[in-house]
């Protein structure tokens, strides 16, 4: 961290130190002097596009090199200025109020005033500058700006372009962050608008952004248009539960419906982003498919059940088993219910047959990496990536896989200069012409299930590389006598591409990320060797990034849902059965019970056969499940349980960050949270279990897991806890 | 002080379009001068010149150049802008049409002095012909050797030349608007000093760039041949050497006159044979963007940079606009509103939004529905764009509307009042509005 110079100003008559070059706006937030803006955002560039509402003027006196004061004649935009040594800052003058009131009265001479009927009525900004800066009428008697309400820019997006007021945010956030620049400005002047190329759909991944950043109601949610005003809804804070990021969000809703999702401001993991997965893909929890009591099959059919019942079935199946049970899934489940089912699997139940994964590795890739490196997945904390000189994305679809990463390394070349190293297959990089292909310094395009070959012809070339010491000559053996040439033709990747790669990746910050194509090559293990060298060799142990996928398959393993590791990684000295054992075994009737946890097995295992005949031979199948889905579908008896916004409890997100989120709503008093129905079953089975709640269970594991101990509930706060290092590890 | 020819000197030789004609007028003779000079020592020669910017603002030169010499890390560029678009002015066209050498050498000789080796000549979109010109002789230059790698067997200057056609916009005559146009960008202007780094410093593609106009590059070959101090021989203190003025209007002979900074106003409009078709009325001296001066006020000012401030105007670009006693100036200053209204990149709210509705409340009162509160609206319109805008095109399209209130307030007056002309004619019927596409429904 370099030294900050601090330069003394005074705002107000307010005297302060703030670092040289702080925008003035951000320095007048110190003291609490606040300086109204459209278009200002700290995450968009100021030098393409900003300072163009004018609203944040400020007069300014600036120190002129001989020391004497000069007022600068014109006022000057403080979102664009930066803090100068001496500087003067007058915000509230009766000048100023003109100003304002001039901007203000130019922005609504072509606005629309539809508020009454303007879903960002409420919160609008344009609305607050009005009511507080505003002029109380118009002198503006001409005709307005007029165009079709509500044009649709995408399945997400409509656009009512009378409001726009040209503040040139969500064209900054296409170019800046999403990277897609689907959207700029068309015409020029008083007739310019928004609009995608040639009026194409709006093709982005993050697009539900810019209706957050809109200052007025030009962007719209579609889903949630007319659907409420704002101060009708409540707001829960929540986490993203579509992939393993762990998006801070808040979930607002009106009785028991979500309504719409928002980011929650979180440095560490989103900053203030979603990708639309998330912002749109939530609407799961109020859907109408939700399971609203428990079902038992009878007569081949499911019917409706009443608690007692399916409890009592299952005890008494689950008694008889005698152990001869077996538990999939729980990558969806919370860090809560996950510590309760393996808990109620090995101890009431004295089974070691539990397994979150789906296939098709199932070599401990994980716990390969911890042996080696003492992380299980990530190496670094997302907020580091971005201060990566090079990062190499090794077989991912990255966008995809890991949207929020995929924003920060986007941003660390956007913003610092950082390089981007792909290796993507063939197929791939022509398909996502947006992916990081399109800022990587170098993509190397390699023949499909050549990773292993690829990562080898990059460590042979930095080991070519004179500049290398020797002193690593172990990990030699990894590169099967094979040089830089050998594995240029076998991967079908130039050479000289590989050289340059290579020589990108030496450098002292350095991080990689493998992404399925390895985690689900059969060479997996083999990969993830080479690349560790790759990261040994630059001199960056441990800033190998293995990165789950699913919401909580990070808390999954943190907590032991593994035939071989108990919760934080304590090998279990006899392991149970991996899922295709353990599904192997039901086919061949060795197993009595089987317990799908909120998974949808026949769909997501990768062997969908495989998993059908399971289900099918299995005597007696349980699943617990938010909806009637396809595995549900096939089991003897189905529990409805909490999704999260009916509970409290925490995720472990990709950066092994526990976050917590707070209930909004309940849906039915028939529906139980999942660790419910564990603690009551195992209560019934003879093991009592007495958790009042979530909270209750958090403490418990702080207690009982060491990685859980900075995790409890009243330390996660609002942007949550990392857990602590894995013990052991290190080569 | 009075016409005084230097760059247009050889103007209508037959032929000076060809760089034979040209040196034997004594072309490239600045350009071989320079090259036995240290690139410092041509900055310094320049700032003895005196010479200042003239795209209308009048910035000291040699500053810009010796900015962009001091750095040495990264590659430098050199614009020059041959966007003219202020209305009134068309010297620039006349400079590159007949006199391309003059331009090419000039920046050649900026290219020494400030070590770069790429330059791109920014021609407005509609100059077809003028660029062809360039073209021309660009070519010729890279034939005889002053343009290329090694000029005239210097090992250590090589340079480059480009030209850049723009795409019809105003705007880009800002030099940070062509700097975004010229790197395929939107042409909107970008932060200035301090909010941004200085072109100097950080220009295109944020390197060192330096950035004149054809007028300013076109004196450099002389103040070379000729050394600084005889060029700051002419002209008045502060304003040396000559300048182009391109005279339009009610005149008899219109057309780009060079005189001496300092002439008297009144002995440019005698240049070009006077008034006709009745007393004068108003003179614009410097481009529609600066306030008009009504035929009283321009007794006694001279034409220099300071001599046109005191009188309430200013240089500007020297597009030197007649208007004689039958003009109606609501309706020039309808026509100078529609211009800024359609020219408004739309970047800022205040240019955006303030000269669209300017021209709205001009053209409803030539249309006969003017209400006796507009004069005040249209002054109190004019203060919240002008200094707020992000570039001076805010500024310069509230300068001419406040002046021509200012001045000809009666005039408006009797427009509201009236619903006719002051000079006898009818309303003006209102112009139907551009229809913009995009206003067309999408189905």
């Amino acid at each position: 961290m370099p030294d900050i110079e601090w330069v003394y100003i005074k705002i107000n008559g307010i005297a302060l130190k703030v670092p040289k070059g702080e925008m003035i706006i951000e320095s007048a937030k110190r003291i609490g002097v606040e300086i109204p803006f459209f278009c200002y955002h700290p995450r968009l560039s100021m030098k393409e596009g900003g300072a163009n509402c004018r609203m944040c003027l400020v007069e300014v006196a600036s120190r002129m090199p001989d020391g004497s004061l000069r007022k600068m004649p014109k006022p000057q935009t403080s979102c664009s200025l930066p803090a100068a040594e001496g500087m003067e800052i007058e915000t509230d003058t009766e000048a100023l109020n003109a100003d304002r009131r001039g901007v203000l009265e130019f922005l609504l001479i072509n606005h629309p005033l539809d508020c009454p009927i303007c879903d960002r009525g409420g919160e609008c900004p344009l609305q607050n500058n009005t009511m507080h800066y505003g002029p109380p009428t118009t002198r503006f008697i001409e005709e307005k700006r007029h165009f079709p309400k509500a044009y649709p820019l995408s399945q997400y997006v409509v656009f009512d372009r009378e409001r726009c007021i040209h503040c040139a945010r969500c064209t900054r956030f296409t170019r800046d962050i999403s990277g897609d620049e689907e959207l700029n400005f068309l015409w020029r002047g008083a007739d310019m608008e928004v609009a995608t190329f040639d009026h194409t759909e709006y093709n982005s991944r993050f697009s539900g952004n810019v209706i957050e950043l809109c200052p007025v109601g030009a962007l719209l949610s579609r889903p949630y248009r007319f659907k409420a005003r704002p101060w009708d809804l409540q707001s829960a804070k929540s986490i993203c539960t579509q992939c393993s990021n762990g998006c801070n969000i808040k979930l607002d809703y009106r009785l028991d419906r979500i309504h719409r999702v928002n980011a929650r401001l979180n440095e560490d993991v989103n900053e203030e982003w979603t990708c639309d997965k998330g912002k749109f893909g939530m609407d799961y929890i109020s859907d109408e498919s939700r399971l609203k009591t428990p079902m038992i099959r009878r007569n081949g059919e499911l019917s409706p059940a009443s608690w007692e019942e399916v409890l009592y079935l299952i005890a008494s199946e689950l008694k008889n088993a005698e152990g001869e049970v077996a538990g999939v899934g729980g990558a969806y489940s919370s860090n809560e219910d996950i510590y309760v089912f393996q808990k109620f699997m090995r101890e009431t139940l004295r089974s070691k047959h539990i397994d979150h994964r789906m296939g098709p590795n199932f070599q401990s890739y994980n716990s390969g990496l911890l042996k080696r490196f003492g992380c299980p997945a990530m190496g670094n904390p997302i907020a580091e990536l971005e201060d990566m000189k090079s990062t190499l994305i090794f077989g991912s679809n990255f966008v995809d896989e890991q949207p929020i990463l995929y924003l920060r390394v986007r941003k660390g070349w956007r913003f610092k200069r950082n390089k981007v190293v792909e290796a993507a297959p063939q197929g791939l990089i022509s398909e996502e012409i947006r992916h990081v292909t399109q800022f990587a310094e170098v993509s190397l395009n390699y023949k499909n299930g050549t990773e292993l070959p690829l990562a080898q012809g990059l460590l042979a070339a930095l080991f070519e590389d004179k500049g290398r010491p020797l002193g690593e000559q172990k990990l030699l053996s990894h590169l099967s006598g094979k040089n830089v040439a050998q594995c240029a033709s076998e991967t079908g990747v130039d050479e000289k591409d590989i050289r340059k790669a290579a020589e990108l990746l030496a450098t002292d910050k350095m991080c990689i990320f493998a992404g399925e194509y390895v985690t689900h090559s059969p060479d997996a293990t083999a990969i993830l060797e080479v690349l560790g060298d790759i990261a040994v060799l630059t001199g960056n142990a441990g800033n190998l990034n293995v990165p789950v996928s699913r919401n909580n398959e990070q808390g999954a393993m943190e907590l032991g849902i593994l035939p071989d590791m108990l919760p934080g990684y304590v090998e279990e000295q006899n392991p149970g059965m991996n899922t295709e054992e353990i599904l192997s075994a039901c086919v061949k009737e060795d197993l009595k019970a089987l317990w799908v946890m909120n998974t949808d097995l026949v769909k997501e295992y990768h062997n969908s056969d495989l998993a059908n005949s399971a289900m099918d031979a299995c005597p007696f199948v349980v699943v617990t499940a938010l909806a009637i889905t396809d595995t549900a579908a096939k089991a003897n008896v189905v529990l409805p349980v909490h999704s999260v916004a009916e509970k409290w409890g925490t995720f472990t997100n990709v950066e092994r960050r526990v976050q917590a989120f707070c209930k909004a709503f309940e849906i039915s008093p028939d529906i139980h949270a999942e660790w419910k129905v564990f603690s009551d079953l195992s209560s019934m089975l003879g093991s009592p279990m007495t958790y009042a709640d979530g909270k209750d269970i958090l403490n418990e594991i702080v207690k009982s897991v060491p990685t859980f101990a900075k995790c409890g509930p009243n330390t996660l706060g609002d942007e949550g806890v990392i857990l602590n290092p894995v013990a052991g590890g290190k080569e | 002080m009075a016409e005084l020819k230097l760059l247009l000197k050889y103007r209508d030789v037959p032929g000076i379009e060809n760089i034979d004609v040209w040196e034997s007028c004594g072309g490239y003779e600045g350009l071989k001068k320079a090259l036995t000079m240290e690139r410092s020592a041509v900055i310094d020669e320049m700032k003895i010149s005196a010479v200042r910017g003239r795209g209308g603002a009048g910035f000291p030169a040699w500053i810009k150049w010796s900015g962009v010499l001091k750095h040495t890390d990264a590659p430098h560029y050199l614009i020059c802008n041959g966007d003219e678009g202020e209305p009134g002015t068309f010297k620039d066209r006349e400079l590159m049409l007949k006199l391309a050498h003059q331009l090419v050498e000039g920046m050649i000789i900026a290219a020494y002095a400030t070590n770069t080796d790429k330059g791109y000549v920014y021609i407005r979109g509609e100059f077809v012909e003028p660029a062809k010109s360039v073209r021309k002789a660009i070519d010729q230059a890279y034939a005889k050797g002053y343009l290329g790698r090694g000029i005239l067997g210097r090992e250590d200057f090589n340079f480059d030349l480009y030209i850049h056609m723009g795409a019809g916009s105003y705007e880009c005559g800002e030099e940070t608007a062509l700097m975004s146009s010229l790197m395929g960008e939107r042409g909107q202007p970008r932060l200035k000093f301090p909010h941004g780094a200085l072109p100097v410093d950080a220009g295109v593609w944020d390197s060192p760039t330096l950035i004149n106009n054809v007028e300013t590059y076109s004196c450099a070959p002389h103040i070379l041949r000729n050394g600084g101090a005889w060029y700051a021989s002419m002209g008045t203190e502060r304003s040396k050497g000559t300048k182009i003025i391109s005279v339009s209007g009610h005149v008899k002979k219109p057309g780009n006159y060079e005189i001496e900074l300092g002439t008297p106003l009144m002995e440019v409009l005698d240049l070009a044979g006077g008034v006709i078709g009745g007393k004068l009325k108003a003179i614009i001296p410097g481009g529609s963007s600066v306030p008009i001066l009504p035929a009283e006020k321009c007794v006694g000012v001279n034409m220099d940079y300071e001599s046109c401030q005191a009188a309430g105007t200013m240089l500007g670009s020297g597009g030197f606009m007649v208007f004689n006693e039958k003009t109606d100036i609501v309706i020039l200053m309808r026509r100078t509103a529609e211009f800024y209204a359609h020219e408004s990149c739309g970047k800022c709210t205040p240019c955006r939004e303030g000269t669209r509705w300017m021209f709205k409340i001009l053209d409803r009162i030539v249309s006969g529905s003017g209400q006796p509160s507009d004069i005040d609206l249209l002054l109190n319109v004019c203060d919240q764009i002008d200094g707020r805008s992000y570039c001076p095109l805010g500024d310069a399209a509230a300068w001419p509307i406040r002046a021509g209130i200012k001045n000809f307030r009666e005039e408006f007056e009797y427009w509201i009042t009236h619903k006719k002309s002051p000079i006898g004619g009818d309303c003006v019927p209102p112009v139907p509005y551009r229809i913009n596409p995009a206003l067309i429904p999408l189905s």
